[in-house]
């Protein structure tokens, strides 16, 4: 087969629509996981999915639906117990490996499983259905709709919940909404790079954005081109070049934090230079 | 405040508090760490009820998000690794709690206003991480001031501050207060740097609040009860008092003879580290 006619395969196609839509959301929810410091929380949330999808196999159901109760339960967990940002290393810590201790017993009761603990774990973008591109679609807008609704005061709730509280805002419900949406991402986020390179998506582009500028609008902004751009680039290297996607993704995200920081340092120079 | 009384966790915070702040005027708050001085702003802020007695914040019982009334939080830990700039973090002060899409065409207007105002107009584009710590505050003032409240309520505004920076926002306090004819209540565990611009003081001192001039503060007995420690009142060659904190030794003096011989230098047992100087007229 060609490469323009594997780009028109409907697995090609389906995975297409899929990666545009997460990687829009993660880059847009990823960069509040870096200005709140809890890219450990994000972590976290991708491993307990990793229980999940394994329970929801081993009931016969899909294990999007695992994910969905998992990372959402673990959210919340997580937003109540850990609402003020000091304490949330522990909890997070420990909802983390009680999920993961609840995967191993999944995958023990289950034989025959490791072939969707591989996709799990590491990603099966080629392998999204027709079914799951709406799913994760409708999922990732509807992140992005409430993150651009609730803009203003996830970011003020983010930088001085002081002051935010001292005006109104309740700081759980905020942590409480954000911990939704960064699970919710998370689960799609799933369907392209698996639980393990989750972070790829979700923070990396987030972080080269957070170095390259101080507007936190356009850092949005350029978060959300970078996960695009490593995501189609990504798809695309994998279906020209071959490799997992999800390799090529975190190849791609991971260099575009390095060279933002790259940067970062030249103009740095650049600019002490001209001082002196 | 009339009888006010706090209690959070079961435990009394404090009781018997009876004030009054008026317009145009700044009210020190002291106490020691943890008496209850930023529980009496979250009280005035709506976050946390009286258990006793009445407060009423412009004839209203006090809620939360009352534009009236500016804050400037203690500590925002954010601050010195953020990477928002200063006019971004003023923007929040205007609408930063409102959900939704639309931009109110006033805020660019708004917010130039408040970084004028405090002097921040220079650094306002650079990122908080960038800025010094007497800058950041100034910013963090623009912040609280941005709907020009009529209450403005700032906690620990000179904490860990060098001394130059210290007297500069103590004249941005001023100055605030000069041109806005806000009522102005300033959380502090140190009088001296701000005697000077002070109307009122009132002091957090085994679970009572009391309030009264500067200087019927500035009073050796009261200061001593108040900190719970030996104070020391110095005035110095230019008329100025200084509060200085005493060692046990010195405060409760006992004879014993030194191996040396020699005396001891009572200047030696000072705080001095403590000692600002302070014209208080």
């Amino acid at each position: 087969m060609s490469l323009s006619e594997l780009l028109s395969t409907s697995f090609v196609q389906h995975a297409f629509y899929a990666v545009t839509a997460v990687a829009l959301a993660a880059g847009a929810v990823g960069y509040f996981v870096v200005l709140r410091r809890q890219a450990f929380a994000a972590h976290a949330i991708g491993h307990v999915g990793f229980a999940g999808a394994a329970g929801a196999v081993l009931l016969g159901l899909s294990p999007i639906v695992g994910l969905l109760v998992f990372c959402l339960g673990a959210g919340l967990l997580i937003g109540v117990g850990g609402a003020s940002l000091d304490e949330s290393d522990a909890v997070v810590g420990v909802t983390l490996t009680a999920a993961l201790g609840l995967g191993v017993l999944f995958i023990s009761l289950y034989s025959g499983y490791a072939n969707a603990t591989y996709s799990i774990l590491f990603g099966q973008i080629l392998g999204v259905t027709w079914d799951d591109v709406g799913l994760v679609a409708a999922l990732s807008l509807g992140v992005l709709l409430v993150v651009s609704l609730s803009y203003r005061p996830l970011l003020f709730a983010s930088v001085d919940a002081q002051s935010a509280a001292a005006r109104g805002l309740s700081i759980r419900a905020m942590s409480l909404l954000f911990m939704a949406l960064l699970a919710i991402t998370t689960v799609v986020a799933i369907q392209i790079v698996g639980v393990l390179l989750v972070f790829s998506l979700l923070v990396a582009p987030a972080a080269a954005a957070e170095v390259l500028t101080s507007r936190p609008l356009h850092a949005v902004g350029i978060a959300m081109t970078l996960a695009l751009a490593s995501a189609w680039v990504g798809l695309f290297f994998g279906v020209w070049i071959g490799g997992p996607v999800s390799f090529w993704i975190t190849a791609l995200a991971s260099s575009s934090y390095l060279l933002a920081r790259l940067f970062d340092r030249t103009r740095v120079r650049h600019v002490r230079r001209s001082l002196a | 405040m009339r009888d006010g009384a706090v209690s959070l966790g079961g435990r009394t915070i404090w009781r018997r508090a009876t004030f009054s702040v008026e317009p145009g005027t700044i009210t020190a708050v002291l106490g020691p760490n943890a008496s209850g001085k930023s529980t009496l702003l979250n009280l005035i802020l709506g976050l946390v009820p009286l258990s006793e007695g009445t407060l009423r914040v412009f004839d209203q019982t006090p809620r939360r998000g009352n534009r009236r009334v500016g804050y400037m939080a203690q500590s925002r830990a954010a601050d010195s690794t953020s990477t928002l700039t200063g006019r971004d973090y003023v923007g929040l002060g205007f609408d930063g709690p409102r959900f939704g899409w639309g931009r109110d065409k006033a805020k660019r207007e708004v917010i130039r206003r408040a970084l004028a105002l405090t002097g921040t107009t220079s650094f306002g584009d650079q990122p908080l991480h960038s800025l010094s710590g007497g800058q950041r505050q100034r910013i963090a003032l623009a912040h609280a001031t941005v709907f020009s409240p009529d209450l403005l309520l700032l906690d620990e505004p000179l904490a860990a501050l060098d001394l130059a920076a210290q007297a500069e926002i103590v004249d941005l306090i001023n100055l605030v207060r000069d041109t806005t004819g806000a009522a102005i209540i300033v959380v502090a565990h140190d009088l001296n740097p701000l005697a000077s611009i002070v109307n009122q003081v009132l002091w957090i001192a085994r679970r009572q609040v009391r309030s009264g001039s500067v200087d019927e503060v500035v009073n050796e007995a009261v200061l001593s009860e108040l900190y719970g420690h030996p104070i020391e009142i110095i005035v110095t060659p230019r008329g100025r008092r200084v509060i200085v904190g005493l060692e046990e030794e010195f405060a409760h003096p006992h004879p014993h003879p030194h191996p040396m011989g020699h005396v001891h230098d009572e200047e030696a047992h000072q705080h001095l580290s403590e000692v600002y100087e302070e014209e208080i007229t």
